[in-house]
């Protein structure tokens, strides 16, 4: 029988599809609890020292909202699903890399439903409508099993401030890559704030080689004044340290929303608490902060730990209940996914859509799908895309243009050098130019046709 | 030993970082009175010795050492200095010091700056939309129908201009301090580094706009890179060759087993030699003798086309370009950076491109 069922407009899927992605930083399944007046999507890391929470509002959110109940679950539906299968589910377009077809390839409604109940499968079932005319419906299994919360004392929570969410995602962009710790601080007449990030990584070696000194991160400090902020009140001299990893990845989603993001927290060790609301959408995000014990751990330990380790050392967020030890994925594809996703976090590439392509691939490797999964959309056919910007570059300011060719494959021939200071020994190489000076000129029928095909000779030079 | 600046022009060094960033990952740079250079040497490819006049980049500058002659040696990494530059890029002021965090030596730059809020650009309070009178300008800002400084002011518009500032009150000046380690160097250590030496050119040529020939010698080493059978050694590294002439003439080749392909500039600038400068008479010097011979008389290098093409990043300092061909020897270009300050200074980076023999 029918427990649950709404419908989401076009835009709705798209937030939607953002909140999910935002989680998708955090974890790989994510606990969706369905109320009579609201749809809770909740998910905690590995390490238990993240806990993220969007609660969408039943009314003011979805076109159609409804929530039955049965005899088993009278107040409240749970069930787990995989993040990544509900991503595909609800993308807002269909990616087939023609901008005229994926127009009429968007949503024109979204109706949800689970189904749930003795001797039945239980299934959530998506049947998305697109303007094209395609009604594609999916069946996605879940687990079902009661969601973890995190527990957060709001009156222990003394220091807080709100600012724009713009404002604090721009300040992330001075931050440089290799970096895992933010401080938040204020200095001792309180009058800014100080976001300082830094790494402990490189500690280590830097001591063993003077080498290594330079092969530290920038170490960034922004201070930004006190009046910026909403509804402040921090105490003097008091450092909060969170992983950075965690912060973009928060920041990311809540500049979409472009609200104000208010923060409140204690001390270290106790957990800190970020929230910003849209249209009918609640987010929260309850990160445990570095203890004045961890830090000094951390600052001891192997280098070689990556962040996801670091974040182990964390105490974990207190739980209501403790979740089933059936997480689905083992550390090591945590790790592997995490470091992906730092990569793919990096403030330059602020553009979402292909942060999540990037994400998807990697991730769809390292893990077989336990459910039907629609194919990735074919790449563009890269060859010819690639050949027809390589002589023909845009004019303007892009400093793209200037990057050197094929700079990754940089290993050595056998070709020999003239060094500076060389005798002029002439070295052979393998092929000698005078060899070929006196041939004719190979008939162009022999060039591959692809070569002609990207090369676009009635192109004059000055349109370079 | 002290060291202490303002920095100006901050489009320019970064570009400069960010040219001599794609050769290597390290720089040495020196300071002095008048000059501060960035040298770069990779273990393979060409190097590059850029001295600049301090005003060129620095204002307010301050640099006191015991070391003779006032100098102090720095090794730099050259992607945090980029990235520092990227957060002054649009920032109200910028300085930069030397300083020890913890110890450790550290290039600590303090910068200035404002955020964006929202859809409204970065020009800062200033760029706000209050300037621009009812009617002023037509075709002038024509792209900037429907935003807040639209130049056809009527009542609505007047209205946003008057949120935009309240927006704008609210928006306070960030202090960014980016802390860059660094190495200072020992004069000891840098003495034997020296500048290479190398015989009067045959050739000296203005080479024509740097992203047109980057833009063809990346498709020829792409070219070679492809068409070429898997598993050659030669294959993997593709050599260019590059010629030019007495007589306005620059060619760029490239010959496979299976291609040969030429681009031809003509009608380029072969510059007159300053007498003053030379050690031979100017009729004894070889670009003479090549002049003499006419234009089928080509001084030829190769060059490794990715370091080629690492050396025509230098393009984006959109600076004058002048390439010394010593026939089958080496090659070296003169990248002039423009100085809007004094028309005089002898701001120019060097490099010393790695040449295989024919």
């Amino acid at each position: 029988m029918v427990v649950l069922n709404f419908t989401l407009s076009e835009e709705g899927v798209a937030v939607l599809h953002d909140a999910l992605a935002c989680m998708f930083k955090f974890s790989d399944d994510v606990c969706m609890e369905a109320r009579p007046d609201k749809l809770t999507f909740t998910t905690l890391n590995i390490s238990k020292s993240a806990y993220v929470c969007f609660t969408f509002a039943g009314t003011r959110f979805f076109s159609r909202y409804n929530f039955e109940g049965n005899a088993q679950y009278r107040d409240r539906f749970f069930c787990q699903l995989y993040i990544k299968s509900l991503l595909s589910v609800f993308r807002p377009r269909q990616g087939s890399g023609d901008p005229a077809r994926d127009k009429d390839a968007t949503i024109e409604r979204c109706d949800v439903a689970i189904d749930d109940g003795p001797g039945k499968k239980s299934r959530l079932v998506a049947r998305i409508a697109r303007r094209n005319g395609i009604t594609a419906s999916h069946s996605l299994p879940f687990e079902t099993k009661p969601p973890t919360h995190a527990k957060f004392d709001k009156n222990e929570a003394k220091n807080h401030w709100t600012i724009s969410s713009r404002t604090l995602r721009q300040l992330m962009d001075h931050f440089g890559p290799g970096i895992e710790l933010l401080d938040i601080n204020t200095d001792d007449e309180a009058r800014v704030v100080n976001f300082t990030c830094f790494t402990e990584k490189a500690q280590k070696r830097g001591a063993n080689s003077n080498e290594a000194v330079l092969k530290k991160p920038l170490h960034t400090n922004i201070a930004v004044e006190m009046d910026e902020f909403d509804d402040v009140d921090v105490q003097d001299k008091l450092h909060i340290i969170i992983s950075v990893k965690d912060f973009r990845g928060i920041l990311q989603h809540a500049q979409i929303t472009s609200g104000e993001l208010a923060t409140n927290y204690s001390n270290p060790g106790r957990p800190m608490k970020l929230s910003y609301s849209a249209d009918g959408v609640l987010c929260e995000f309850i990160l445990m902060t570095v203890g004045e014990k961890d830090a000094m751990t951390q600052r001891h330990k192997n280098p070689q730990l990556n962040a996801a380790k670091s974040a182990a050392k964390q105490p974990g967020l207190d739980s209501v209940s403790h979740r089933a030890s059936s997480v689905v994925n083992s550390n090591q594809q945590q790790q592997q996914q995490q470091q992906q996703q730092q990569r793919t976090q990096d403030p330059r590439n602020t553009q979402r859509q292909p942060t999540q392509q990037k994400k998807d691939t990697p991730a769809a490797r390292l893990r077989q799908p336990q459910f039907e999964i629609r194919p990735q959309p074919p790449p563009p056919p890269a060859t010819a895309r690639t050949d027809s910007s390589q002589l023909f570059v845009a004019q303007g300011d892009d400093d793209e243009q200037w990057e050197p060719v094929n700079d990754d494959d940089d290993d050595e021939g056998q070709n020999a050098r003239l060094e500076w200071n060389a005798t002029d020994e002439p070295n052979p190489s393998g092929i000698r130019i005078s060899s070929y000076l006196n041939k004719p000129t190979a008939p162009q029928s022999e060039v591959p046709e692809r070569l002609l095909s990207g090369l676009e000779p009635t192109q004059r030079l000055e349109e370079v | 030993m002290r060291f202490k600046t303002d920095l100006k022009n901050i489009r320019t060094f970064s570009k400069l970082t960010a040219a001599l960033n794609s050769l290597e990952k390290i720089a040495w740079v020196r300071l002095d009175d008048d000059t501060v250079r960035f040298t770069v040497i990779p273990d393979t490819g060409s190097q590059v010795w850029a001295s600049l006049s301090v005003d060129l980049i620095f204002d307010n500058y301050h640099l006191q050492s015991a070391e003779q002659n006032n100098t102090i040696n720095l090794e730099l990494p050259l992607g945090p200095l980029q990235r520092a530059l990227k957060s002054a890029a649009n920032s109200n002021q910028a300085n930069l010091r030397l300083t020890k965090r913890d110890g450790v030596p550290m290039l600590s730059m303090t910068i200035h700056t404002m955020t964006k809020d929202g859809a409204q650009d970065g020009r800062g309070p200033a760029g706000g939309g209050g300037a621009f009178g009812g009617g002023a300008g037509g075709g002038r800002n024509n792209n900037n129908f429907g935003e807040p400084d639209d130049p056809f002011g009527d009542a609505s518009d007047l209205f946003q201009q008057e949120s935009l500032e309240l927006t704008m009150k609210r928006e306070r000046e960030k202090i960014i301090t980016q802390d860059i380690p660094v190495r200072v160097l020992h004069p000891d250590t840098v003495e034997t580094i020296m500048q290479p030496k190398v015989r009067e050119p045959d050739v000296h040529i203005q080479l024509p706009p740097l992203l047109q020939l980057k833009a063809i010698s990346d498709r020829f080493t792409k070219l070679a890179l492809t068409t070429a059978g898997a598993g050659r050694g030669a294959a993997q590294n593709p050599k260019l060759e590059l010629s030019a002439n007495m007589h306005g003439s620059l060619r760029l080749r490239l010959v496979t087993e299976t291609l040969d392909i030429t681009s031809v500039w003509q009608g380029l600038e072969n510059p007159e030699l300053d007498p003053a400068q030379l050690s031979t008479p100017l009729e004894e010097h070889p670009s003479a003798k090549f002049k003499q011979a006419g234009p089928d008389k080509w001084a030829t290098v190769r060059v490794d086309g990715k370091d080629w093409s690492r050396v025509l990043s230098v393009g984006r300092l959109e600076g004058r370009v002048i390439a010394c061909f010593a026939d089958d020897h080496a090659l070296i270009l003169y990248v002039y950076v423009a100085n809007v300050d004094d028309a005089n200074a002898e701001d120019v980076v060097t490099y010393y491109v790695s040449s295989y023999s024919t």
